[in-house]
């Protein structure tokens, strides 16, 4: 058996957060490695799939980067519904954006997937000058919730690849304690994802 | 007429490599496919041109039958040309009397009509030298003029020789004005709604297609073509007069499933969505004037929108949010794009902010953004406004207000379409854990803005404003999946789906196939077979839609009842009705849209008419939703053991597959090990052989040492007899010597007395006297021989088993046997 250690974990990630939070140019900047000055709005939904490699295993992100207005919000289960992970995106120039991203988590808790790995992310700093939501009281809500926080910046690809990276450290760790029985849909497409690589 | 926006963004000149004709960005991974239709698009763009230009001649001609005065004048026009030069004319006047309007309204405003007036008719006479083809030409001529001065041009008619379409257009609109005004009267949702009062010669779009749509069903669609049934079919109830039969309409669906000319689209587009029959004068700037007085004029829109939903959190709150949200998405939208520059994106901004006043309960909704974009790229803004309402109040009403209900029934009516047409497809995505709605739920709302390529949304655009309806959105759709289904097939996972299945769509260049495909193959999905399922899942979305609000959001459970009550009422309008036959409801329904902010606000006194009717709806409505709830379980269970039944073959295939796997390892293992053997087998043998040789090499190694000690020994041993026989032979010559001497002194001796006797020597040697003294001399050399020749002797080892000592003891004894065997010899 020649694949012995290395596992591939298929894992749905989705993002969400308030309008201009720069949702978009986080997942273009782990992407593509790009950032622009004026990233077209989503409209609805756009996908994209990245790959990490983590110690042991590598994981391939589905990626689905939202729509951020509010009335947005009714598609959204769509996309968090069977997600591995969500991250939670929000401006630390913009505190209405915070109060928002603290609205997802809670959605996120009630409805989505109890096992879901979730970050918060708090974008654009690089612009300390403007900041107006505080590490501290980001830290605080995060640790409050079982979520960990990055503060990121999309334009200078600060914390942008670690965020997914501590995701899918995550993500390989939980998959070892999980039973192996293919009863979960999302399992199961891990599990077939090992045993065709286990094949080939 | 096209806008400054029109001329300025301009097909086919120096745009940088990465823009289309349009002016949009081509992506990177798209530019070689791009260049390579580009000259396809050219070649059809040629010939569409002169197909529409040959109809709308011939369209002229027949134009007697005045519709209305201005078609009348246009009758008498001989050419196309001479249609054109009038049509210039017509719309300095226009504009002209448009400026005059408004001067007193805005100030600011005024300067810019005033300079649009030259700018019109500079406009109107290039266009007028090069009609209809030939588009990068005549938009070259007019940039020139147009960089001198960028200004709004505010409202222009479209030209003459395209009011017939326009009035054919017209007719739906009137039509669907009609019957709801009868049917709803009060109530209105939107500000026209106020004006309309005090107006109420001018009619206003209306939102409830629902209506409509009603209608058509009554009216036996022929073939595919609902949404000119929509327009030919005269509806006997209705107050508008019979509309008149176009024998040309046929003609006209073909030829713009075959595209829009370039330099009609923008205005064919207006007639298609009927723009003058829905435009109110003074309404556009009247919106936009409010901006001025804002406070008055915010609770001027909170009181006018009532019924909306939004107006729970305050008009002014409301607003204040549209205008945030605006302005993030001005420069998202189309970045880059030549033409959306300081005064783009300030005409941008007015025309969302009028929508977004104008129908509050819809306010401003991304996508919009992009809509108005496009449609400030291909006319007036004014123009651009009334497109705009037609476009988002029917077209797609009930898509981008604040629960977007209908965009999710529509997925769900995508979904059961999907499933029909292509059962292998979907078990596929199924398998994957794919649901159609990811990908297609964008691209519905974005009407493919974005998700394809710019030739083929404009060319999805005709059809969908010639149609009037939301088809075009599921044909299109359902063309794609064909197209790109047999593809989707082969992915392996659901990453690999999605991301196939966008970038091919995005690369849909052959925008004819797309269309053709769309509007040919699946003509059987029509207006009716969607409303039809539309009905279906409609209850479905909105109950989803209550539960999820019951959850982390308290405000909207605060609404509770009352906000269900209004949702199924309101967005659910038809349902209701057909669920509720029973009379009585009929008050609610037209009472429905004021319950609600009655029962959000401070009283409930006059909200609840008549106590007992609704009690008797609600329990109507809570078996129906029990009932909907119990299929729903049953379906969840037969999902879930479907599921099971799923996953179980599925583990039996991976068992199967593992076993299989096994087998063949244990196979392989045994075959390594007979190898091995054999291997085992050929090494001992090797084995066996290398020690034989071993021992025959030791043995050789053995024999050569004996040899060798046996060779040293002899050595030795001839050393030894060397010297003892030097020694004897030494011995012997002394004795020899002494003989001599001896033999000597007695011959002297002898001499001596035969001296005295006088003797001769020969006769004394050969006598038997002399013989034994002859011996030794005789002697010498013959034992000198035979000691060289020794060690060649027979039997010499023998001898050396003789004691060295006696050798040399004996040595005298051993001259004794040498001398034998001399004698022996002799
Ligand atoms: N300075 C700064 N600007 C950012 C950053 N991320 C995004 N933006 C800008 O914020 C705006 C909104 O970004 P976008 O990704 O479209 O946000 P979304 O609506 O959440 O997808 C864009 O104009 C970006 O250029 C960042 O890290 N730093
Ligand atoms: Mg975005």
């Amino acid at each position: 058996m020649a694949t012995s250690g290395n596992k591939n974990i298929n894992a749905k990630l989705v993002l969400l957060g308030d309008v201009g939070a720069g949702k978009s140019s986080l997942v273009l900047r782990f992407v593509k490695g790009q950032f622009v000055d004026f990233q077209e709005s989503t409209i609805g939904a756009a996908f994209f799939s990245q790959t990490l490699a983590v110690n042991d295993a590598t994981v391939k992100f589905e990626i689905w980067d939202t729509a951020g207005q509010e009335r947005y919000h009714s598609l959204a289960p769509m996309y968090y519904r069977g997600a591995a992970a969500a991250v939670v995106v929000y401006d630390i120039t913009n505190q209405a954006s915070f109060a928002r991203a603290k609205k997802w988590v809670q959605e996120l808790q009630a409805q989505g997937n109890p096992n879901m790995v979730m970050a918060l992310a708090g974008n654009k700093a690089d612009l300390p000058d403007a900041r107006k939501v505080t590490t501290e009281e980001a830290q605080t809500y995060a640790q409050e919730n079982g979520l960990f926080l990055m503060e990121t910046s999309a334009k200078t690809a600060i914390n942008v690849n670690d965020v997914f990276y501590e995701i899918a450290k995550r993500l390989s760790q939980a998959q070892q304690v999980q039973n192996p029985s293919g009863m979960v849909l999302m399992d199961r497409a891990t599990e077939k994802a090992t045993s065709s690589s286990c094949c080939s | 007429m096209k806008g400054t926006f029109t001329k300025n963004f301009n097909p086919l000149i120096t745009f940088e490599h990465k823009r289309d004709t349009y002016g949009f960005a081509v992506r990177p991974q798209h530019l070689q496919r791009y260049r390579e239709y580009s000259n396809i698009y050219k070649v059809e763009e040629e010939e569409r041109s002169d197909r529409w230009e040959d109809f709308l001649e011939r369209q002229a001609e027949s134009a007697q039958s005045p519709v209305n005065g201005i078609s009348e004048e246009e009758g008498n026009a001989a050419s196309h040309t001479e249609a054109k030069i009038q049509e210039a004319d017509t719309v300095v006047e226009k504009t002209l009397q448009e400026g005059d309007t408004i001067v007193d309204k805005t100030l600011q405003e005024a300067d810019t009509i005033v300079e649009n007036v030259e700018e019109a008719s500079s406009g109107s006479k290039s266009a007028a030298e090069d009609p209809v083809e030939n588009v990068p030409e005549q938009e070259e001529a007019s940039a020139e003029k147009d960089t001198k001065m960028h200004k709004v041009q505010i409202w222009t008619h479209i030209r003459p020789s395209l009011i017939s379409i326009e009035d054919m257009m017209s007719f739906r609109v009137k039509k669907r004005k009609n019957l709801l005004n009868e049917e709803q009267g009060v109530g209105r949702k939107n500000n026209l709604s106020v004006i309309e009062e005090e107006r109420p010669s001018k009619g206003a779009p209306e939102e409830d297609s629902e209506d409509e749509f009603y209608d058509m069903e009554r009216s036996d669609p022929v073939q595919d073509t609902s949404s000119l049934d929509n327009v030919n079919s005269s509806s006997g109830g209705d107050a508008v007069s019979p509309e008149p039969f176009f024998p040309w309409k046929v003609e006209l669906e073909s030829l713009v499933r075959g595209g829009v000319p370039m330099a009609l689209r923008g205005e064919l587009w207006q007639a298609f969505v009927g723009v003058k029959a829905r435009r109110l004068d003074g309404y556009y700037h009247g919106l936009l004037a409010t901006e001025v007085n804002a406070q008055s004029d915010k609770d001027f829109v909170s009181a006018s929108n009532g019924t909306s939903k939004g107006s729970n959190t305050g008009g002014r709150c409301a607003n204040e949010k549209w205008k945030g949200q605006i302005e993030k998405d001005l420069p998202r939208t189309f970045p880059g794009h030549p033409a959306l520059d300081e005064d783009g994106r300030n005409a941008l901004r007015r025309l969302l902010t009028a929508y977004a006043r104008h129908n509050p309960s819809v306010g401003y909704c991304q996508a919009m953004n992009f809509f108005a974009g496009l449609l400030l790229l291909l006319m007036p803004e004014e123009n651009a406004f009334w497109t705009l309402v037609g476009i988002i109040d029917d077209y797609f009403d009930g898509y981008y207000s604040e629960e977007m209900i209908e965009s999710q029934v529509d997925q769900l009516v995508l979904e059961d379409l999907v499933r029909e047409r292509f059962p292998k497809l979907v078990n596929h995505l199924d398998y994957l854990g794919v649901q159609v709605a990811w990908v297609t739920g964008p691209w519905f709302l974005s009407i493919f803005v974005n998700m394809l390529p710019w030739e083929s949304v404009l060319r999805v655009w005709d059809v969908l404003l010639f149609e009037g309806n939301r088809v075009m959105l599921f044909r299109t759709a359902l063309a794609l999946l064909e197209l790109y289904g047999p593809a989707l097939v082969t992915t392996k996972d659901a990453g690999d789906a999605v991301t196939l299945l966008q970038s091919l769509s995005g690369s849909t260049f052959d925008s004819s196939q797309l269309v053709l495909t769309a509007s040919m193959g699946y003509q059987t999905v029509n207006e009716a077979r969607l409303q039809e399922l539309r009905e279906k899942h409609r209850s479905s979305v909105i109950a989803a839609m209550e539960e999820r609000s019951k959850g982390p959001c308290v405000r909207k459970d605060s609404l509770g009842l009352a906000s269900k009550l209004y949702s199924f009422k309101n967005d659910h309008g038809p349902l209701t009705k057909e669920a509720n036959a029973a009379e009585g409801l009929g008050d609610l329904q037209t009472n429905g849209d004021l319950c609600p902010l009655e029962l959000i606000g401070d009283t409930d006194a006059d909200s609840l008419p008549d106590l007992q009717e609704q009690v008797v709806w609600l329990k109507v409505e809570l078996c129906r939703l029990l009932e909907e709830k119990r299929s729903a379980v049953l379906r969840a269970e037969e999902l879930e053991t479907a599921l099971m039944e799923m996953v179980k073959q599925d583990n039996r295939r991976q068992l199967s597959a593992k076993v299989e796997q096994l087998e063949q390892e244990v196979a392989e293992l045994r075959q390594a090990l007979t190898d091995k053997q054999e291997q085992e087998r050929v090494m001992l043998q090797v084995l066996m052989r290398v020690e034989q040789e071993q021992k025959l090499t030791e043995d050789a190694r053995r024999f050569a040492e004996q040899d060798a000690a046996a060779q040293r020994y002899a050595a030795n041993i001839l050393q030894e007899k060397y010297e003892g026989a030097m020694a004897s032979l030494a011995q012997m010559e002394k004795r020899a010597v002494m003989a001599e001497t001896m033999l000597e002194a007695t011959l002297q001796y002898q001499s001596g007395q035969v001296k005295a006797v006088q003797s001769p020597r020969a006769v004394h040697r050969d006598s038997s006297t002399v013989q034994p003294t002859q011996e030794p001399a005789q002697d010498i050399p013959t034992r000198k021989i035979s000691l060289l020749s020794r060690p060649f002797g027979l039997g010499w080892r023998d001898r050396n088993k003789e004691p060295i000592e006696g050798n040399i003891n004996e040595s005298g004894q051993s001259t004794v046997t040498l001398q034998k065997d001399t004698n022996g010899q002799q």
